[in-house]
């Protein structure tokens, strides 16, 4: 507490006269409304003097309400456990802010987000490239506003593409994707080399926006929003769901059942637990190396059976609702997960050893990828991407979530600043997640599992939750509305800051050495469904439509037969 | 160098041969998997809970004349299984049938009518018979000329043309 009003003290006495209206009505996250023109000095000042981590921008289309938009940076105290939201009005005829980015880095991609899904223009932003929308999307159509349905459809516009960055003089294009060779998912990097070395890149992705914070905001419910929040990623669904849920319970002031809390945390470390395995097979698998990929999957796999048998299924287990969980863990299955895991800690500590001394993955993984301390802090990576890189943050400590506080986490952080150092923290933490969910079967208290709401959720609230998902922070806000929904819901998933971090990290590379830099902070893109083709001989491009695309697999099926 | 190899080589052949003979042979399931869910309309009372709570509109529950008609997209189905929760006649619950995969993606619609009791003094619609079905009366319930006495369960009903229902999301660009 002391150092909280240490914080707003010193943010006071440096800007007295532009900060309004604090409130604190939830615990541990303070919203302050800043003058417009003031809000980038503010937020680099907090950034970069008070040691704040940015975490995302959230523009709201607020004109129902107040008659504005409303713009806001959340940004993350770690030492002192605070989030502190800086909002702005910016009004509709004039939808402009002063860009943050050339102080902040790391908040690029947020403001240029801000600019495609709401039309607030961040002035003076040093990349104001189209990220989110499609190449073909028509200009001055901002989909968030609320007067766009969920459902709508325009007409193509292909002379809006964003313009691709320029390759340095001299430097080969290499294109990356847009189907990522090694991960199977669309993300679609140029890379600039000179010779073999990488000089330079250039980012396109959202490929497949699935729109789902347009959903929550205008089509779902609160109930409906966690089993859809859980569909984000094929992986981390768990830590998206819980953190949707207790970012409502904390703008509601839901007291959920502490038992409620230990099954979510139970849960979430068993998911951090196959989701490392799973990463560390990957890595075997992108160096060529599959017999690491072939043992630590088959080590995995008893996990997914076990999720399979307390949950009911291996992934999306469905279990969270706002106010606790949906089924308890009884005897029988803590019985189950004790005995799986004795298994699973045995054989993978062999793996463990034998990959520590493994001079052929030491030759390919030390020195490769290396992200300093001082990138890593400036693009705000989270999660074993930033602890890899000796910046020991993790949310399970630093903003407690879940039963994080009375388990107590010990973070795994290592200073090598490269991809064995990666390694080697996912390593380090499926022991501690082991550790963790034992201890949370031995303390787990009897009682309830879902708290009784009885009235209608509370509207206008502002709630954040992070959750420390396996890939890192997975951010939630939502701001609470009418109708039984919340009327924003900001996702920030664990790999948005950290791809932003890609182009300083491979940076100097070699060219063979890129698919595991890349894959060494576990990136999460996600599947699209659409093939472009260009005829080199006439540079005709054609687009694929699914349908198209089908009864062509289909056709070669059939002649195969 | 020699050691790491030799290990991961102990490892392997520790292991075994792992996997499982599936496709041959069945794959069991454990008892609270939720798969493909099944529904029962002579239990339905056309509620709706199902298609209210339904995440990713999967259920479809609509009124055309004296039928209730709900439609399960089940290629949507996220088997979060909250339709189970909800049913207060458990008319619907999750399978152990998990082999959906199917190239027609028809094959994963289904469809359920119950007929509407209409109401004898202004002859709208008001209620399932099912649900009415549940309270112990003495009543009488026409259903046009010649089925006078007829009443209770009526599970498919008669095949009739109906409007075919906007979709949930256009394929098309309009």
């Amino acid at each position: 507490m002391v150092a909280q009003h240490e914080l707003l003290t010193k943010l006071w006495t440096r800007f007295p006269d532009v900060l309004r209206h604090p409130e604190e009505y939830v615990k541990d996250q303070i919203v302050v409304t800043v003058d417009r023109e003031a809000l980038p000095e503010v937020t680099a000042y907090a950034v970069n003097s008070l040691g704040a981590r940015f975490v995302i921008s959230v523009a709201t289309d607020m004109r129902e309400k107040t008659g504005d938009f409303r713009f806001s940076h959340v940004v993350a105290f770690d030492k002192q456990h605070t989030f502190l939201v800086l909002q702005c009005h910016v009004p509709p005829e004039d939808p402009m802010v002063k860009s943050v980015t050339p102080m902040v880095p790391a908040a690029g991609w947020a403001e240029r987000e801000a600019r495609d899904l709401l039309g607030i223009i961040p002035v003076g932003h040093p990349d104001p490239r189209r990220l989110v929308l499609p190449d073909d999307f028509p200009e001055g159509v901002h989909p968030l506003r609320r007067e766009y349905r969920y459902n709508e459809r325009f007409a193509s516009a292909p002379q809006n593409a964003p313009p691709r960055r320029e390759a340095p003089e001299g430097t080969t294009v290499v294109p990356l994707g847009p189907f990522y060779p090694t991960l199977e998912e669309p993300a679609y990097f140029r890379l600039f080399l000179d010779g073999e070395k990488v000089v330079g890149c250039d980012y396109r992705g959202f490929y497949n926006h699935r729109a789902i914070e347009k959903l929550g905001d205008s089509e779902l419910n609160y109930n409906q929003i966690p089993f859809v929040a859980q569909q984000i990623c094929g992986i981390c669904g768990q830590a998206h769901s819980c953190a949707y849920c207790e970012a409502v319970e904390r703008a509601c002031g839901i007291d959920v059942p502490m038992r409620a809390k230990y099954i979510r945390s139970i849960l979430l470390e068993l998911e951090r637990i196959h989701s490392h395995l799973l990463w560390v097979g990957l890595a075997g698998h992108i160096l060529g190396f599959d017999t690491v990929l072939m043992q630590v999957w088959r080590i995995r796999e008893p996990v997914m059976w076990l999720m399979e048998r307390i949950t009911g299924n291996r992934k999306h287990y469905s279990s969270n609702l706002p106010g606790g969980v949906r089924f308890d863990i009884d005897q029988d299955a803590a019985e189950d997960i004790r005995r799986v895991l004795d298994k699973v800690e045995a054989e993978f500590k062999a793996v463990a050893d034998a990959v520590a001394v493994d001079t052929t993955l030491m030759v390919r993984l030390k020195g490769v990828g290396i992200l300093t301390e001082e990138n890593a802090r400036a693009y705000g990576a989270v999660g074993p991407t930033a602890r890899g890189s000796n910046v020991p943050i993790d949310v399970r400590v630093d903003h407690p979530y879940a039963a994080y506080a009375e388990l107590g986490v010990q973070i795994q952080y290592q200073d090598g600043c490269d991809c064995w150092a990666r390694t080697m923290v996912r390593i380090l933490e499926v022991f501690e997640s082991i550790r963790l969910v034992r201890k949370a079967l031995d303390d787990m208290p009897g009682g309830p599992v879902m708290a009784k709401i009885e009235s209608e959720l509370p509207s206008g609230r502002i709630g954040l939750c992070s959750v420390e998902a396996a890939r890192g922070e997975a951010h939630h806000y939502v701001l609470t509305g009418d109708d039984n929904r919340p009327y924003r819901w900001r996702v920030r998933a664990p790999t948005y800051p950290n791809l932003q971090a890609v182009p300083c990290m491979i940076q100097g590379e070699q060219l063979a050495d890129v698919p595991i830099s890349i894959g060494s902070y576990d990136p999460c893109f996600s599947c699209t469904e659409r093939v472009e083709t260009i005829d080199v001989n006439t540079n005709q491009i054609r687009i694929y439509t699914r349908r198209e695309l089908e009864e062509m697999s289909r056709r070669k099926s059939w002649l195969k037969e | 160098m020699f050691k790491a190899k030799f290990k991961e080589a102990v490892i392997c052949f520790k292991a075994g041969r792992v996997t499982l003979p599936y496709p041959f042979q069945p794959s069991e399931v454990p008892p609270k998997f939720r798969g493909r869910i099944e529904f029962d309309a002579r239990k339905c009372i056309g509620c709706g809970g199902c298609a209210r709570v339904c995440p990713p509109r999967c259920i479809v529950i609509e009124d055309i004349g004296e039928l209730a008609r709900i439609t399960f997209h089940l290629d949507r189905c996220i088997q979060c299984a909250r339709c189970y929760e909800v049913c207060p006649e458990k008319a619907i619950w999750p399978t152990d049938k998990f082999e959906t995969a199917t190239t027609d993606k028809s094959d994963l619609k289904s469809e359920m009518l119950i007929w509407m009791s209409s109401c004898q003094r202004c002859g709208r619609c008001f209620e399932t018979d099912n649900a009415i079905d549940k309270f112990r009366t003495v009543r009488w319930r026409g259903r046009g000329p010649g089925e006078e006495s007829k009443h209770g369960i009526y599970p498919a009903g008669p095949p009739i043309e109906l409007a075919k229902p906007e979709p949930l999301v256009r394929e098309e660009a309009a």
